[in-house]
């Protein structure tokens, strides 16, 4: 009987931690730490301080903290957020304010995914105009040189089985934080 | 309904607001409310209560102060005290505290 939804209303400020298993919308405010294994809504009116792990998160208001998604973060038109971000899928919509890092992990299986896709969108001139930021793929065929020892710290040596992969994700991840950074700077501007 | 603690939510901490409050879930800490606090038949909560109204199906372990009306309703479950001008336990219900209802 999972089907009631968790509503922290507007004047409602809850202090410490919160787990759940259900979706929870915020409308008010909490700070502390966030458990859900569901999706958490922050909406327009809503502020959240807190450490939050989830399955999904989409904000359309206010949130501070570090993110952890085991699914995907969407930072939605009005939202805005400090913190840092891990998560496989990472949406950051036109309009949103976002600083901090992001961390799409090992991506193994999404990455093969998004491998198929590109492939048609190979186009010479991608730096051109950062703000088609979605164009992730693009920087991978520029530079597919396994010559990038930096990526490595990250993860203590699980596995050198297979080197190429990672390679390739490497610069892939580099591209991804520079494009959220550059994204920042650009909103930052206006 | 405004404002639910849902079922399957765990909530260790502080809960201040200005508007209704339905409890389904579990909250441990401390309650402050301006109106009403509804503990549903599936909410626990172990928690100092501080609001107008305070209306318990549930479980309550914990001091209230309500500044209007607490109501234990015949499957409410309470232990702690109780100060408030009026005090309402229905039959069924099952108390232990004490009750203070000097205004």
């Amino acid at each position: 009987m999972a089907d009631t939804n968790t509503v922290v209303g507007q004047s409602i400020l809850i202090k410490g931690n919160l787990e759940g298993d259900e979706d929870l919308t915020v409308q008010g405010r909490i700070e502390g730490a966030i458990h859900l294994s569901k999706t958490l809504i922050i909406e327009q009116s809503g502020v959240v301080k807190a450490d939050v792990s989830v399955a999904n998160a989409v904000i359309s208001g206010i949130m501070v903290g570090n993110l952890t998604a085991t699914d995907s973060v969407e930072i939605a038109e009005t939202g805005r957020m400090v913190g840092d971000i891990q998560a496989p899928r990472v949406i950051i919509t036109e309009g949103a304010a976002f600083k901090g890092r992001v961390d799409m992990g090992d991506l193994a299986l999404p990455r093969q995914a998004a491998a198929d896709r590109p492939k048609p969108a190979y186009k010479p001139a991608p730096l051109a105009r950062p703000a088609a930021a979605p164009a992730r793929p693009a920087p991978l065929p520029v530079r597919p040189a396994p010559a990038r020892p930096a990526p490595a710290p990250a993860r203590p040596a699980p596995a050198p089985a297979k080197p190429a992969p990672k390679a390739a994700e490497a610069p892939l991840a580099e591209a991804l934080a520079g494009a959220s950074k550059k994204k920042v700077v650009i909103k930052k501007k206006r | 309904m405004a404002n639910v603690i849902g079922r399957s939510i765990v909530i260790d901490g502080e809960i201040t607001g200005d508007e209704d409050l339905v409890i389904q879930g579990t909250v441990k800490g401390k309650i402050a409310l301006k109106e009403g606090l509804f503990v549903e038949n599936s909410g626990v909560v172990e928690a100092d209560i501080e609001t107008q109204n305070v209306v318990i199906s549930g479980a309550v372990t914990g001091n209230i102060r309500a500044s209007e009306r607490v109501e234990i309703k015949a499957d409410g479950r309470m232990v702690g005290d109780i100060k408030s001008p009026r005090i309402l336990i229905a039959d069924g219900a099952v108390f232990k505290g004490n009750v203070d209802m000097d205004r």
